[in-house]
């Protein structure tokens, strides 16, 4: 089975109308060791098309990744091919080190991709990332505690009215004693949690240019909709009475009835679910500001880039479009992660039919709508992670859903200290 | 002038020494001197060095999340400092007094400082857990209905590092005073018996003076080991909530290794230098005035 499916690969790479070359090592930088595991069949049929070339193929842990290729980038030693996330591709392009791709692109018939998903990868006008798979946010919602409560599901016709009133019935305290058994909802200030709300009642934290913090009105308006779950209808807990617990657990014990996050988070609820109780997911309910038409889907895409310092500017191109397109099947990306090449995308193996959750093709129905990411150079800082020592924008909706600060406060010192991270 | 013949003498003694040299300049002296010389320029690791002066340092000065990572070091250091010297005399002084199974005790209060930091970190972050954990489990059985969220609670998440780190380093610090416990003539403690002197009065007019150049050592690693904390904020608080716990030395790794802020981690390297040189000297000062020469 293995012989074939390498073969079918090495198939699929010819396609690629790779030439062969005289002893080449191409070298790539993966930033999850799973993932270039996923890999190695796809490395291999490129190798086997490419007679002479060689993939010298390394992975890390992504806490050590950027690390290390920073290191790498100073000692002008990059490989020719590297992982790259929406996060850090403006601040890897602006500073020289990858290769615009604008060229290739031209050659490649980029209506098979996700238009959404080739955007993330363009700095100033040019590509400098190419995307292997997206995921987006979604509402995970637990069937049985629905059921229970007699509530409906979520669709997509949701409005922020009905979610609050299903948050509020979903709310359990059995005993009484001011701790519920199951929350309604459960989110605290992090960007997975917070940020797709607010794209989807039209709002923005930054300005169209990603230069400076500046919160719309519906951004604000979302925030204090969040808040007010936790703060008045007491039916989304304070992060801090949930401190111990692994935020990727919380719906999957059973301890909150909705949750919103990234679509990867469907192989962590398999795991953690099991079969303890039907799920599925939804669409975040579009805000009162917001028509499907000015609403944006939050997603991001994991992308590859060639480095400027290559010597094999082509052959990296061919590896990457490799890896990202025609030489990829739909088992490589299981759970939340959608192939950013369409064709695969569309395969019916990729909805994995017969496991939860049973609505996968919500996925491939919200990549054809505007997608955005919200990341800016620095993202991490002045959102909360990075340097930030969980402060900026992480650490002050933290403070206002633990009833400690004003909301209009909080958002005045996340403003102030991301604007003077961006100002440097 | 060095002869051919002293040349001839001290080459294999010079020899044996080049590569602990060389190690020093290479991975100490160049690397202090070149973190220096980056104090005064922009550097993202993956960029050009840009010389930017002393913009670095003024902004360290100005920024008010620097001032709030000094605010915390120092209310740090004013936990831990005393905490830890306050927790080792005792277990050195009940150790000294012969405490029974003394050696067994000796190495139990030991063993947290070599245990390693990460596994002790994670057993205390179940521990501090606002809805599971132990102590807030114990503080419930005792009446107190509303505990704190440790690690949540910007209020207490700095206090929660200092109670590990001090938990964990009062064996190092122990066994540093218990040697110097041990210097102490016994004949002076019978005098005083005689004399009639109780035991704290024999505490605080023997052991404290006769122990205070033992103290005056502790005291001044403790205040640089203060400064330098880092893994256990790293595994239990990562400096949150909202920077509570962000102590100098976290924010440095943290600009450095994290955000790839070289020029400014420099610049904040060596401000954590002045200022724990200042304390140094000014404890240096203040010496003769309470250590027993």
């Amino acid at each position: 089975m293995k012989i074939l499916r390498l073969a079918t690969l090495a198939a699929l790479a010819g396609t690629c109308g790779v030439a062969a070359q005289e002893q080449v090592t191409l070298r790539y930088m993966q930033l999850s060791v799973p993932a270039l595991e996923a890999e190695r069949p796809v490395i291999a049929a490129f190798e086997a098309a490419n007679p002479g070339v060689r993939i010298e193929a390394q992975a890390m842990p992504s806490s050590e990744y950027w690390r290390s290729l920073s290191a790498r980038a100073a000692a002008g030693d990059l490989p020719d091919v590297m992982a790259m996330s929406s996060a850090f591709v403006q601040q890897w392009a602006r500073a020289g080190n990858l290769s615009a791709l604008d060229e290739y692109l031209a050659e490649v018939d980029t209506g098979a991709f996700y238009e959404s998903a080739l955007g993330f990868g363009q700095v100033d006008g040019s590509t400098f990332a190419f995307p292997q798979n997206w995921v987006a946010p979604v509402l995970y919602f637990n069937k049985d505690a629905f059921d229970a409560a007699g509530v409906e599901y979520p669709t997509t016709a949701w409005s922020w009215e009905d979610f609050r009133a299903a948050a509020k019935a979903l709310t359990i305290d059995e005993n009484g004693d001011g701790r519920p058994e199951q929350w309604g909802f459960w989110f605290d200030g992090r960007y997975t949690n917070v940020e797709p709300w607010i794209f989807r009642n039209a709002g923005l934290l930054l300005t169209e240019d990603r230069a400076a913090i500046d919160p719309t009105p519906e951004a604000i308006k979302a925030m204090e909709f969040l808040v007010s779950l936790v703060m008045e209808e007491k039916s989304a807990p304070m992060p801090k009475d949930l401190e111990g617990i692994r935020p990727q657990d919380v719906f999957g014990l059973g301890m909150a009835a909705m949750w919103v996050d990234g679509s990867w988070q469907i192989d962590n609820n398999r795991q953690v679910i099991a079969d303890q109780f039907e799920w599925g997911m939804s669409e975040v309910p579009l805000g009162p500001d917001a028509t499907e038409e000015t609403a944006r889907v939050y997603a991001w895409a994991d992308m590859l880039s060639v480095t400027k310092d290559s010597a094999h500017q082509d052959l990296a191109w061919q590896f990457v479009l490799h890896m990202s397109g025609p030489g990829r099947q739909a088992s490589d990306f299981p759970g939340g992660k959608v192939p950013a090449y369409i064709p695969v995308a569309q395969d019916r193996a990729w909805l994995e039919e017969g496991m939860l959750p049973a609505e996968k093709s919500l996925l491939l129905e919200m990549g054809g709508k505007a997608a955005y990411s919200g990341f800016s150079d620095d993202w991490s800082a002045w959102r909360g992670y990075g340097a930030s020592g969980s402060g900026g924008m992480n650490g002050e909706l933290d403070e206002v859903l633990n009833g400690r600060k004003a909301l209009d406060d909080a958002l005045a010192a996340a403003v102030a200290y991301g604007n003077d991270i961006l100002s440097r | 002038m060095v002869s051919a013949r002293d040349l001839r003498r001290y080459a294999p003694a010079m020899l044996f020494l080049l590569p602990a040299v060389a190690g020093l300049l290479l991975f100490r002296i160049i690397p202090i001197i070149w973190a220096f010389a980056l104090s005064f320029a922009e550097w993202r690791i993956f960029d050009q060095v840009k010389w930017v002066g002393l913009s670095n340092y003024a902004h360290i000065l100005s920024s008010p999340v620097s001032l709030q990572v000094l605010g915390n070091t120092a209310y740090y250091t004013a936990i831990y400092v005393p905490g830890v010297i306050a927790l080792s005399l005792a277990l050195a002084v009940l150790l000294n007094n012969g405490l029974r199974s003394s050696a067994f005790f000796r190495g139990a209060f030991f063993l947290p400082y070599i245990t390693s930091t990460v596994a002790i970190t994670l057993t205390w972050r179940w521990i501090f857990s606002t809805r599971f954990g132990l102590l807030n489990h114990l503080l419930e059985t005792i009446g107190w209905t509303d505990p704190p969220a440790w690690l949540a609670d910007p209020a207490w998440a700095l206090p929660a590092v200092a109670i590990v780190a001090i938990w964990k380093d009062a064996g190092f610090f122990m066994l540093l005073l218990l040697a110097g416990l041990q210097t102490i003539d016994p004949t002076v403690y019978e005098a005083a018996r005689i004399d009639g002197a109780r035991p704290w009065r024999r505490f605080h007019t023997i052991t404290l003076p006769l122990l205070s150049r033992s103290l005056f050592f502790v005291l001044i690693l403790a205040l640089v080991r203060s400064t330098q904390t880092f893994e256990i904020t790293y595994a239990l608080t990562n400096g949150g909530p909202n920077r509570a716990s962000t102590t100098l030395s976290f924010y440095i790794y943290q600009n450095a290794f994290v955000q790839f802020d070289m020029g400014y981690a420099s610049a904040l390297a060596y401000l954590l230098c002045f200022v724990t040189g200042l304390v140094t000297l000014i404890n240096f000062y203040f010496r003769r005035r309470w250590v027993y020469e």
